[in-house]
């Protein structure tokens, strides 16, 4: 993972909000930390305790389960979610290579976050549309067809011709 | 419950509906190897070890989550199910290390065990490389993720049992593992190291860290922990005269055994290298070893010549709350029989009287009223001025189990930030001393609001009218100027308090050695009368004992008013039982509780003392004890260590520890624990019963005991409540007919129906001297216990002993300008220490708090006397602080930044 220069601030008064609101309900551990993913990006291991406290719930007992769920991240993501597709039909089209080149265009490994929270960088085993193979999706949007110019003109820095 | 028949390999075998095909097994005899199996502990099924061939259907099912149902034909080892279980522990072992001949687990290992059972030695399958040891730097536990099986007995035990939670599972699949939050050391976690896992690990994943490499001890005792009044039972391995291990020892099935720091690493004093080995004599100030024949001469002349100068009554002994019940026994009746006075006292009594004083009238028991099993079924738990996880762990565990799993509530009227408040469902924060308010406004509250039962009260209690009128003026309103507790949770406390069912209160030191301690635990009593929460499962008041046997000393009769069984010696009748079966008189002169001759200073009325395994110099201000000490003509100790008492003696007997006696215990629910000798005692040391016996028999007034086994007898036959104490399993089995059987002698000791003790007006705590703005509390904690003089030689628990630092709250710490690490000058009104400062949460504003095991702590405190009682009650503590400058230049700190 790819050093952060300063974790980023997390706004306590708003955690306590979503905290407040399931801390009564039946089950309210995973619907809450899913909540505070959708607000927050990530799972900030320091607000675990406050998480655990208000639900009765061990911390480690939290973690438990927010690090057994791939989906549950404890570490900040990129605002964009970029997943390269690694399935069969993308990979006999050139899909490796897509990889390769994103990964070097954004300077990032697989699961690694930019330092500008800009990026993170995941492949996926298939996104189901394999006719527009070698695919990579890029928050909600998929985009097919991919080659080494699309990639390079998705990804353009500024400045860059 | 519904019967159930099932076949198991070809045997007709039957249990109940809802048991698992294991535990019909089991309880047929019939094994079936298993890793993740406790019967204590929620069974997962993760090993997979214990399948077994339901023959009707075929299916392989684990047989430790499968429950039985009618007709089901069940074989344990037929050929496919061997093969599988042969595979499950291939696959175990390779992914655990071949390390099995430098282990520490060595045979105990049940990973082991199960595969040499099977026939597997050499291993085809390819290793999978494992995760490596954990850093630790703790001297308890050390952890081996490699070794881990992920049976989760670890996980389970530390949750369910101790209720710690320090760990949990970690990531999954191949990485998962047991670990602490954030995946730190066990140091830094919630960990208190109880040693329930290590005890518990199947493997040599968790293993006892620095002294490994014990080897497995082909002996092992049953005996019972020697430090707080939960008496837990320990089964101690013991090999060439020194303990190996100390694990939980078997309870019955109630409730799963479970040790603390204290019970699994605190038998290190045992083997300290500064126990007492031979008798010694003072000559000109300096201390010389001699025979036991001399020292006793020595004693006993002493005694003697006292006695003869200035009569019995300048003579006392003072027993032990560390001692044995029949250790107990002997020394009353030494100090009656042989001496011929009441001067008889044990260092619990200190702490007892305000318990009883404050207990008698509405429970006529001068203790708990109810075993622990029967906490864990109430609705409501109150626990007020008390610790129990640190003070009684085992109580704090139960009261976590029931708060945790049973949806018990639990309120907590408790100044710090203690464990309990994270369990807590409301947390009261009254200032220091003023619970007594507190509780009488809970009362108040349930009495207006008319949260009782009249007719209950009516018909089954004394003395509702007066106390009903006596607390006009103690609603929250009134009172808040007092606690500093708003209202409306005061009022919010007493509806839940009122409105459950069944309802506990446990009290603790917080309450009894504070300011108004007598009264706050009448009020306590009152409240539990006023809602019917006195008897029954669920209900019942818990008073915690500071020391293992306190309750047991004291109903030995080492008390200076009472004979054994609480009998008082007021009683002409009780004397003369007792001088029948004595045959000796027994003196009439109620004694003088030591505690209070003590706090006389160098005015002690004493002249003679012999002091058993008690420490004076910690009961109240070490330096009015040391007056009284000096103003001794002559003093015998008898103890394990040189302790600051101990070295004041003319005479030192050096006695036996508890692993190398005989006797038993009584712990704070009045249950007995039998000791078990493990070796033989150190050096010249002797038990304390036979020191005793052997002093009486030197001035010429023998003990009518050649053995311990003819004191127990006696003690059956004469102490209430102990008859047949001696056969723990049948008094186990019968425990709850014991418990009605003391409930009913409660009712006949009171004169009538339970009653209302009348609130007493003085609720302030205390006069608050100019210029000392802060209240001090002493922190107990784990490693530190009673006043260090065995946990300071037990060296694991020594290292582990909290930072000496006072803690302050962020608001004064800002006011004075300080931050953590900044030193000050705690001054009260008696003296003054030096400490550096941390900035927390657990103290609230105005109140300041040291650990108790900070060096001379209980010299800024000093002790008073109820009048009523003759408990003691500790006035409050307040004290102002100033800076030390880094030059050592004192200044005072400023009162206000702004």
């Amino acid at each position: 993972m790819a050093k952060l220069k300063a974790p980023p601030e997390i706004d306590l008064e708003r955690l306590n909000e979503i905290v407040n609101e399931h801390a009564l309900k039946r089950w309210a551990l995973i619907p809450l930390v899913q909540e505070v993913q959708a607000e927050f990006g990530f799972i900030p291991p320091r607000v675990v305790p406050i998480i655990a406290n208000k639900l009765h719930l061990f911390p480690s007992e939290v973690q438990g389960v927010v690090s057994f769920y791939e989906q549950l991240y404890t570490e900040p993501r990129g605002r964009n979610i970029v997943r390269v597709c690694r399935g069969t039909a993308c990979h006999v089209r050139g899909g490796k290579t897509i990889l390769k080149l994103v990964k070097r265009q954004l300077e990032l490994e697989e699961n690694e976050t930019s330092e500008d929270l800009e990026y993170t960088l995941e492949t996926v085993a298939c996104l189901g549309v394999c006719a527009l193979s070698p695919t990579m999706v890029i928050n909600n949007q998929v985009y097919g067809h991919m080659n080494p110019k699309k990639v390079k003109e998705l990804f353009k820095r500024e400045g860059e011709s | 419950m519904q019967p159930v028949t099932i076949t198991i390999n070809q045997k007709v075998v039957s249990g109940h509906a809802g048991m698992s095909i294991l535990e019909i097994a089991r309880e047929s005899g019939i094994d079936i190897p298993t890793i993740c199996h406790d019967p204590n502990l929620q069974p997962v099924g993760a090993c997979r070890l214990c399948l077994v061939e339901n023959e009707e259907t075929g299916a392989l099912v684990a047989s430790c989550v499968t429950a039985v149902s009618p007709g089901m034909v069940i074989n344990t080892n037929s050929q496919r199910v061997l093969e599988h279980r042969k595979n499950i522990v291939k696959l175990l072992l390779a992914s655990h290390p071949d390390a099995c001949l430098i282990c520490d687990k060595g045979n105990r290992c049940i990973l082991q065990q199960i595969a040499t059972d099977l026939g597997l030695g050499f291993n085809d399958l390819d290793k999978i490389s494992q995760p490596a040891v954990v850093k630790e730097l703790n001297p308890f536990i050390a952890r081996d993720a490699s070794k881990c099986v992920m049976c989760g007995k670890c996980v389970r035990a530390c949750q369910e049992i101790v209720v710690e939670g320090a760990i949990d599972y970690y990531r999954r699949g191949f990485a998962a593992r047991p670990a602490t939050f954030n995946d730190a050391p066990l140091e830094q976690s919630e960990c208190t190291f109880c040693g329930l896992c290590v005890s518990l690990c199947p493997t040599g994943a968790l293993i006892e860290k620095i002294k490994p490499y014990q080897g497995t001890t082909g002996h092992s005792i049953q005996t019972t922990c020697s430090f707080c009044g939960c008496g837990c039972p320990i089964t101690m391995e013991v090999k060439d005269n020194r303990v190996v291990r100390a694990l939980p020892g078997k309870v019955d099935s109630s409730s799963p055994g479970a040790l603390c720091i204290r019970g699994s690493y605190g038998y290190d004093y045992i083997h300290s290298k500064e126990r007492l080995t031979e008798p010694l004599l003072k000559e000109n100030g300096v201390f010389k070893a001699v025979s036991w024949d001399e020292a006793l001469k020595t004693a006993g002349a002493g005694l003697k010549r006292a006695k003869e100068q200035h009569g019995p009554d300048v003579l006392a002994v003072y027993g032990s709350s560390r001692c044995t019940n029949e250790e107990n026994y002997l020394i009353q009746k030494f100090a009656r029989t042989v001496l011929g006075t009441n001067n008889v006292d044990n260092g619990s009594n200190f702490y007892n009287l305000a318990t009883r004083a404050g207990l008698g009238n509405a429970t006529g028991l001068l203790s708990t009223t109810n075993l622990l099993e029967a906490l864990e079924q109430a609705d409501l738990i109150l626990v007020v001025g008390a610790d129990p996880p640190m003070t009684a762990p085992r109580l704090g565990y139960s009261i976590k189990r029931a708060v945790k799993y049973r949806q018990a509530k639990l309120i907590l009227v408790e100044p710090r930030r203690t464990k309990l408040a994270f369990f807590s469902h409301q947390w009261l924060r009254p200032r220091p001393g003023s619970d007594l308010a507190l509780l009488n406004s809970m009362a108040w509250t349930v009495i207006k609001e008319n949260l009782f039962n009249p007719e209950y009260i009516n018909r089954q209690t004394e003395g509702f009218l007066g106390f009903s009128e006596a607390l006009d003026g103690c609603s929250p309103e009134s009172t808040v100027e007092i606690t500093g507790v708003p209202p409306d949770e005061i009022r919010h406390a007493a509806h839940t308090y009122a409105g459950e069912n069944k309802a506990v209160i446990v009290f603790g030191s917080g309450l009894i050695s504070a300011v108004n301690g007598t009264e706050s635990i009448k009020a306590l009593a009152n409240l539990a009368l006023l809602t019917d929460n006195v008897w029954g499962s669920g209900c019942g008041i818990y008073p915690i004992q500071k020391e293992n046997n306190a309750q047991g000393a004291c109903e030995m009769g080492a008390l200076p008013e009472y004979l054994p069984g609480y009998q008082p010696i007021s009683s002409p009748e009780i004397r003369s039982k007792f001088e029948r079966l004595w045959k000796e008189k027994v003196p009439l002169k109620p004694g003088i509780p030591v505690v209070e001759a003590f706090s006389r200073g160098r005015e002690t009325p004493f002249k003679a003392l012999y002091v058993i395994g008690e420490n004076l110099t910690s009961l109240t201000r070490p330096s009015l004890n040391t007056d009284a000490i000096s103003a001794l003509d002559f003093m015998i100790a008898q103890d394990l260590f040189m302790t600051k008492t101990a070295a004041c003696a003319d005479v030192i007997f050096p006695a036996a520890s508890f692993a190398e006696k005989e006797g038993s215990y009584t712990n704070f629910e009045g249950k007995i624990g039998w000791l078990q000798q493990a070796f033989p005692p150190v050096g010249e040391s002797l038990p304390d019963w036979e020191i005793i016996l052997r002093l009486a028999r030197e001035m010429g007034a023998p003990l009518p005991y050649s053995s311990l086994q003819q004191v127990v007898n006696e003690i059956e036959e004469f102490v209430p409540l102990y008859e047949g104490y001696d056969r723990p399993a049948e008094r186990l089995e019968d425990k709850w007919s014991y418990w009605d059987e003391r409930r009913s002698r409660a009712f006949q000791s009171l004169s009538g129906f339970p009653c209302f003790s009348i609130p007493e007006s003085g609720s302030q705590p205390g006069e608050k001297p100019k210029d000392y703005p802060y209240y001090l509390i002493l922190e107990a904690n784990l490693a530190y216990f009673g006043s260090g003089t065995r946990s300071g030689q037990a060296w694991r628990l020594k290292s582990h002993y909290p930072p000496e630092i006072l803690k302050i709250s962020a608001a004064d710490a800002e006011k004075l300008s300080l931050a953590d690490g900044d030193e000050v000058n705690i001054i009260s009104l008696h003296a003054q220490v030096k400490a550096p400062v941390e900035v927390t949460d657990i103290v609230p504003p105005g109140t300041l708090s040291l650990p108790a095991s900070f060096p001379n702590a209980t010299e800024l405190f000093k002790t008073g006397f109820d009048q009523e009682s003759k408990a003691p009650s500790p006035e409050a503590c307040y004290v102002k602080l100033e800076r030390v400058k880094a030059d050592g230049q004192v200044k005072s700190a400023p009162r206000n930044r702004s």
